[in-house]
């Protein structure tokens, strides 16, 4: 055998399951089978079918109404193991498995051994034995021995000896460091979710100081933008979402994103995990009620509870009864048990957990510290459960302003009353004089106490019951002016400060509800009440932490405070295992736990115990301090390996063969970006984002096609509204979470759909067009091509030309055609600002434009070949002012081919045909027919170009308008300027070429097709899509 | 453990360079277990190390068990079709027409409920050589009663549709976010086609059905279980097609250098598959450009063919269309594909006289022209075609003040839906209501149930075709009780 192939022949021994060479044991092999498959009916309850308990090998001894279970040499013999044989048990459709039935009778032959004497008596329920207690994640956080790292070869940090401790013995080691391009963009991915800017990566690869790479991880690790990054990890965990879900409404909820909000600033702000997890259980009784003129501190306190706040809940949308109250809460502790315990403790909310010691009993005491806040009883809907952020100030200010706002209203109202009675008398003058002092006090008279006689003349005379509302049919101008004072008062008001909430988790004076264990998990049958209690399985035997159902030094009942204290106290054996292997997994891409929410029995098994320990102490022993776990990490020669290997090199082939999953981490794993990752990416990239941080959700919308998308394209996608029935398509569809309760790990898929996207979306059309502008206007000095590259393919020019000139005296010709100096990013024109000193408001844009008082402006298309052309088009000015605007149509021959005036109209403009040869420019010229007030004008015209042969094409000014398009010398800098932007590394000479010979062949075809567009433009914008689009892009090396 | 096993693929043919790389051993890339090869005497069996994120494809996956199905199109009837008016005849009903019920009743709105028995205005009649008993509402399907096998004892046990449809989709009544039959059977089986998405969905020009996008979610399945949305109108694929500045020569020289720049990177990462995968990807998207273009396009098909599915006519204009692409779909290789309804045309809680009607009128011919067309081109063996909806109606009149108004309130105790095709036995009925149509009492069929019974067609046992997520392996009916309804198959 070869050296290779006995390696592998360890590697797949060491995978056998141990039972094949191991004697069986009740305890170690029998109990699960039974309690997976037996205990519901024979042990878990004091009512034994058939009179059978199988809790222990004496009972089953004993055995029920049918005599002895089992006999000890004969499994033939064994009444329990002939009927489970026959399939008659267990009932129902779910038997045992052929290989559980194999176990069963080997163990029966062989004697049925105990482990260990039986005790004489057990408790009811089916209890915790040794064995499940023995169980690796239950065991108290065991520092490791650490190991001598200095002397082993790279090893920079426990971390790298206890990796290197299982490589050494396969002969496998680190891979050698990536280069430092690599490295910074690994590190800005991974805490910013963000690419570094290229002055960022040249001065980090230019900087020779030992200690670049630890300033750069600082640097970082200080960056707002890490907590909106490393934000998005837990509130997947969390379950964060914008929606309430549970009913088809699916309906808004104004304010998770303060939860959200407080998680990106406890990141930033470094706040302790230990405090960041009480505060988000137990926030609420950190503080006394009621919760009034809050501090920024007791708003975070509040804010952290929004975590028990973020499972689907439908009760304020129109399912408010007792099954959706309990799915809320059972929703919420699965949360937080599988955020926090790495426990799926739902499955004791009907029976005994099957694998995991959780009895149904533990699921209730569990369920009961959250109780008194969740209490479905007596339920509070969600807005029932906001807290105000106003303050007395607040509303202090906001009675002051209401004070100002009464000033006008009471001069309004004087003001109002005076007119009425100055319109009443005018009426009065136009009634019978005898009538008008009875008319009078009539209306004056309030409406319950007029006379019939009254009424009656009232309702003769209808035009004297004059009132605020038809007062403009009296006086139009008087009315008017009251309105005005509305308008005043309206902008008094808007100054009032805008009332804000908090969604919280709290407790009504005096909840104290019992908690009921529900019989089969059903709320309708209730079974006795149980005491608040953490699980079992998490204390040492005599430790088990019991709450005490009121603390009466709080307000509340301080049951959450307690647990949250207990939790965090630095001795939970899960709570620092499970929060370190989340962090090693945003990290390197895959837990040391492959299941990072369950711990338990059917959960995976850590492949580096030891390592998980280490971290799990040292993240203690930090005081819970995330930013040094995350540099202790991140320092390691682990995290700054290379992820490459060379397919020629035999030492590199001989790694993969024996470790292709790279199991042991003798390389970076490569790692696909999270969705929110790749569309900020794009959006930094193509220079669309901005920083702004925080603050209401940025809503989203579906476009034509049905497709949900973000109405902003230029926030990063932590703030992008979470609506759990409305995914956002380019999220979505890169594996963002749907939220129906939380995520504890997404799964990434590779699919066409994905690639539909990249390829022809609206979303990744758009940002290559932002892209290629951006590229457009940053680049402005040239660099060399590689000498193997002919440039003259690039060296096309637009059929499109923007200028300014006036007409010949006798206005047959142009007298003058000039290039408009200055282009804005959207329209050509004089100067910077408008008006400018020589061109004053003489402008050209996408659709149209306005002439000056010397100028006409001319947008002009140039023949590419000889033929005729027709053109057509619509000219528009839309001002009622000014004299409107003259266009003309100016070729060589004839020389004036069409001459429109317009004002306040729109009128077809058709020319043609127009005889053209090669070079031959026809010009659109639009002049201000002697007065330039008001010449706003648009005029989008297509060309149409017959050739010799008949074969025709056609150009579109709008979809052809463009900014400078420089000299094609700015084309190598510009794709060099894309490689660094998107890749953040300099193409080499080899993709450079590539990337030149590509546009040169995109100009080519484009030209050949007489696209609409211009063929440079395009084929840059097609150039960054591609890079956009790309693997380099998607994954982080 | 299945996904395990499904790695191991059984390839429907040569194996593809991509295929290859995701079938070896250890998870090796192509290159290293090359060179392994080389290094001969390696004998290693294949003990696939399941770490850290799994990778997803549609390749063919090795069933449980012999298939009879390898295609299956559902006509979903949302609203709840009124089974004594369409295919449960109720003699007692009608006999007793008028009078009260007597038995216990829920109502969904109760401020119209009476417990006044309505006999079904429509006649029934025996069809074909099974004698299978059909409404006049229905001529078409009464056409091919003996190639149906009409389920006469659905039960939900929920009145509300809600609940019903997440039952029928997803496995467990009322609950939202779960893979639904679609993606459970593409995730156990792949796709026989790698040119279209293997789980198709038509949806009605008139909107989403009751519970919008949920009918087709993956839930918390990777996004390529998903079912892929054809639009009711042009582009009946997003994305799918190039903005027209694009089209052509342009976008292929930009998928040229984009598969360039993806494969000089992959170099530099042997045996990271995924990278393999995407590039694969964007090769079946670009092929998709072409193949679902061609698929749509109904224009190819002959004056007749057009005529049987009514294309001709303007009530089953829409509705053939779809059914005939469901038909060019899964002649094409694509695994599952379903039809929906805007809103839910069968709940004919009013007017009921004119409303079932309307929606019979729309959906018979074309759902009887689907089997029909199936089966003359020799699909039908290999395709299973359901139809029904997910709950049915009441005995008992709903109340709209005049007589001619009424109608029926939901019932999820007792209804009908049909089967045909994929080893389902043709002109049989099966179970049974009670005398008045209320509850199913003679073999009841629970959804759970069917989506058994439908897997196990495929070649699956739904108990063992599991997901791994939060920590469990996770199943379609979550370990509800499920059984073959053996009655049924051929």
């Amino acid at each position: 055998m070869s050296r290779i192939a006995s390696i592998i022949a360890v590697i797949l021994l060491s995978t056998l399951p141990v039972a094949a060479v191991e004697s069986l044991t009740f305890e170690q092999h029998i109990r699960p089978l039974l309690k997976e498959h037996c205990f519901d009916c024979h042990g878990a309850n004091a009512e034994l079918e058939g009179g059978l308990d199988l809790r222990l090998r004496r009972l089953m001894l004993q055995g029920g109404t049918s005599g002895p279970a089992i006999e000890p040499g004969s499994s033939d013999s064994s009444l329990l193991f002939q009927r489970i044989r026959a399939g008659e048990m267990p009932p129902g459709e779910a038997k045992m498995p052929p290989d559980a039935v194999a176990v069963f009778e080997k163990w029966i032959a062989s004697g049925a051994a105990t482990a260990r004497d039986e005790p004489d008596d057990i408790e009811p329920g089916i209890g915790i034995s040794d064995e499940e207690r023995a169980f690796w994640s239950f065991q108290p956080v065991k520092r490791p021995c650490e190991l001598d790292y200095e002397r082993a070869d790279r090893a920079r940090t426990p971390i790298d000896a206890l990796l290197l401790d299982k490589m050494r013995p396969l002969g496998l080691d680190f891979s050698p460091d990536a280069i430092p391009s690599t490295l910074i963009r690994r590190a800005y991915f991974d805490l910013l979710g963000l690419p570094p800017s290229p002055n960022a990566v040249s001065d980090f690869v230019n900087d020779d100081s030992p200690s670049a790479y630890e300033n750069l991880i600082d640097r970082l690790l200080a960056s707002p933008a890490y907590g909106e990054r490393w934000a998005r990890h837990w509130l997947d965990v969390a379950g964060y979402a914008d929606s309430e879900g549970a009913t088809n409404q699916d309906a808004h909820r104004p304010w998770a994103y303060q939860y959200r909000d407080y998680v990106i600033r406890c990141l930033n702000n470094d706040i302790p995990l230990g405090q960041f997890i009480q505060e988000q259980l137990a926030g609420d009784e950190m503080l006394t009620p009621p919760f009034e003129n809050l501090t920024p501190d007791q708003i975070d306190k509040l804010a952290a509870t929004g975590f028990l706040r973020m499972a689907a809940d439908g009760t304020g949308s129109g399912a408010n009864d007792d099954a959706s109250r309990n799915q809320t809460i059972a929703d919420t502790m699965k949360i937080v048990s599988t955020s926090l315990l790495g426990l799926s403790v739902g499955c004791a909310q009907c029976h005994d957990h099957r694998y995991d010691p959780i009895p149904q009993k533990d699921y209730y005491q569990l369920r009961a510290i959250f109780e008194p806040s969740l209490d479905w009883k007596n339920w509070r809907t969600p807005s029932q459960r906001l807290v105000t952020l106003y303050a007395d100030a607040d509303r202090a200010r906001a009675a002051e302003i209401e004070a100002e706002a009464q000033v006008i209203v009471a001069e309004k109202a004087k003001l109002q009353e005076q007119y009425i009675s100055d319109a009443l008398e005018e009426e009065l003058a136009r009634h019978p004089e005898d009538l008008r002092e009875e008319l009078r006090v009539a209306y004056r008279t309030s409406k319950s106490e007029r006379t019939e006689r009254q009424k009656t003349l009232l309702k003769e005379f209808p035009s004297v019951n004059i009132s605020p509302g038809i007062l403009y049919q009296y006086n139009q101008q008087r009315a008017d002016e009251l309105k005005g004072y509305d308008q005043r008062i309206g902008e008094v008001r808007q100054r009032i400060p805008p009332e804000n909430f908090l969604r919280v988790l709290s407790e009504p004076p005096d909840s104290q509800p019992l908690t009921h264990l529900f019989h089969r998990g059903d709320f309708k049958q209730p079974q006795d009440s149980v005491k608040p209690a953490g699980l079992t399985i998490t204390a040492a035997i005599d430790e088990r932490l019991t709450i005490a159902e009121d603390d009466e030094t709080l307000a509340s009942t301080g049951r959450r405070l307690a647990y949250a204290r207990w939790l965090t106290n630095g001795r939970h054996p899960l709570l620092s295992r499970v929060l370190v292997n989340r962090i090693w997994m945003h990290h390197f891409g895959r837990g040391i736990v492959g299941t990072p929410g369950d711990f338990g029995v059917l959960g995976q098994r850590p492949t580096h115990p030891k390592l998980l320990d280490w971290l799990a102490d040292e993240l203690v022993a930090q005081r819970w301090n995330l930013k040094r776990i995350h540099k202790r990490i991140m320092m390691s020669t682990v995290y700054r390996q290379s992820s490459e290997t060379d397919g020629t090199s035999e030492r590199d082939m001989a790694k993969l063969a024996m470790d292709g999953s790279n199991e042991l981490y003798w390389k970076w794993p490569l790692q696909r970006l999270d969705a929110e990752v790749i569309r900020d990416r794009f959006l930094a990239t193509t220079g669309s984002m901005q920083d702004q941080m925080f603050g209401p959700a940025v809503p989203i919308k579906a476009d034509d096609a049905g497709q949900v998308v973000v109405d902003n394209q230029s926030r990063r996608s932590v703030y992008v509204q979470v609506k759990r029935t409305q995914p956002v398509a380019v999220l979505r569809v890169f594996d963002a979470p749907v939220m129906e309760v939380n995520c504890d790990r997404r799964q990434p898929s590779t699919d066409a759909a994905q690639s539909l996207l990249l390829m022809n979306s609206d979303f990744i059309l758009e940002q290559a067009q932002r892209f290629a502008a951006r590229l457009n206007s940053e680049v402005t000095e040239p660099i060399a091509p590689p000498e193997e590259f002919d440039p003259a393919p690039l060296n096309v020019n637009s059929v499109w030309q923007y200028g300014y000139g006036s007409l010949a005296k006798d206005e047959s010709h142009l007298a003058n055609f000039d290039p408009f100096p200055y282009w804005t990013g959207k329209a050509w024109q004089g100067g910077p600002t408008l008006p400018s000193p020589e061109l004053e408001w003489a402008i050209l844009n996408t659709h149209g434009g306005h002439p000056s008082t010397h100028n006409a402006v001319i947008r002009r298309w140039v023949a590419p070949r000889d033929g005729a052309v027709h053109v057509t088009g619509n000219l528009s000015h839309p001002s009622e002012n000014g004299n409107g605007v003259r266009a003309s149509v100016v070729a060589r021959s004839p020389d004036v081919a069409g001459r429109w005036i317009a004002f306040h109209d729109e009128i077809a403009t058709e020319a043609g045909p127009i005889e053209v040869k090669a070079g031959d420019p026809i010009d659109f010229v639009v002049d201000n027919y002697g007065n330039t007030n008001s010449d706003s004008f648009s005029w989008p015209v297509t060309v149409v170009w017959t050739g010799p042969d008949g074969q025709t094409r056609q150009w579109e000014s709008v979809a052809g308008f463009h900014g400078p398009l420089g000299n094609a010398e700015l084309i190598p800098a510009r794709i060099f300027h894309a490689w660094q932007l998107a890749y953040g590394r300099q193409p080499d000479n080899r993709e450079m070429l590539a990337a030149l010979q590509f546009l040169a062949e995109q100009i080519r075809t484009s030209l050949g097709q007489g696209g609409a567009v211009d063929a440079r433009k395009q084929a840059l914008t097609n150039l960054c899509q591609s890079l956009l689009s790309s693997n380099e892009c998607l994954y982080v090396d | 453990m299945l996904i395990n096993e499904i790695q191991n693929i059984k390839s429907m043919h040569a194996p593809s360079r991509r295929e290859f790389l995701q079938n070896n051993a250890l998870g090796v890339g192509g290159i290293a277990l090359a060179w392994l090869l080389q290094q001969e005497t390696a004998q290693a069996k294949p003990a696939t190390v399941s770490l850290g994120p799994q990778n997803f494809d549609m390749i063919p996956k090795r069933t449980h068990h012999h298939p009879t199905a390898r295609a299956m199109i559902s006509m979903f009837m949302h609203g709840g079709p009124s089974h004594m008016d369409l295919m449960d005849p109720k003699p007692e009903l009608s006999k007793y027409s008028g009078t009260q019920f007597t038995g216990d009743i829920k109502y969904s709105f109760v401020n119209r409920a009476s417990k006044q028995l309505l006999g079904s205005p429509w006649r029934f009649k025996k069809h074909g050589q099974s004698g299978t008993e059909i409404s006049e509402l229905l001529p078409r399907t009464a056409q091919i009663v003996d190639d149906i096998c009409v389920v006469r004892s659905m039960h939900t046990g929920f009145n509300g549709h809600e609940v019903s449809i997440r039952y029928w989709h997803g496995g467990i009544p009322s609950v939202l976010g779960r893979p639904t039959l679609g993606s459970w059977l593409t995730y156990g089986l792949g796709s026989e086609t790698q040119d279209l998405p293997a789980y198709m969905v038509l949806t009605d020009p008139g909107g989403h059905p009751v519970d919008g996008v949920n009918n087709w979610s993956n839930g918390w399945m990777p996004s390529l279980y998903q079912g892929t949305v054809l639009r009711p109108k042009e582009p009946r694929i997003l994305n799918l097609q190039p903005p027209a500045h694009l089209k052509g020569a342009l976008q292929r020289q930009n998928l040229a250098f984009l598969d360039q720049l993806n494969r000089r990177h992959a170099e530099r990462f042997p045996g990271e598959n995924d990278l393999e995968a995407r590039i694969a990807s964007f090769e079946l998207a670009a092929r998709m450009q072409t193949a679902a273009t061609e698929a749509l396009d109904i224009s190819l098909e002959s004056e007749s063919t057009l005529r049987l599915y009514g294309i001709d006519q303007d009530d089953t204009k829409e509705y053939g269309t779809r059914c005939l692409i469901a038909r060019r779909l899964v002649e094409r290789g694509v695994r599952f594909v379903q039809l929906f309804l805007a809103g839910q045309p069968w709940d004919n809680h009013a007017n009921i006289r004119e409303t079932l009607p309307a929606a019979c009128r729309r959906t018979d011919r074309p759902a009887a022209a689907l089997v029909t067309d199936l089966k003359q081109r020799g699909l039908l063996d290999s395709t299973l075609v359901h139809w029904g909806g997910e709950i049915g109606r009441l005995p008992v009149t709903e109340n709209h003040g005049a007589p001619e108004k009424c109608g029926r309130d939901h019932n999820g105790q007792g209804f009908s839906c049909w089967f045909a095709g994929g080893g389902i036995r043709g002109g049989l009925t099966f179970g049974e209501t009670d005398p008045f149509g209320h509850s199913a009492v003679v073999d009841r069929v629970t959804p759970n149930d069917v989506q058994a019974t439908v897997m196990h067609q495929f070649g699956l046992d739904h108990g063992r075709l599991s997901f791994p997520y939060n920590g469990r392996e996770q199943v379609i009916t979550d370990g509800r009780s499920a059984r073959l309804v053996k009655g049924i198959l051929a």
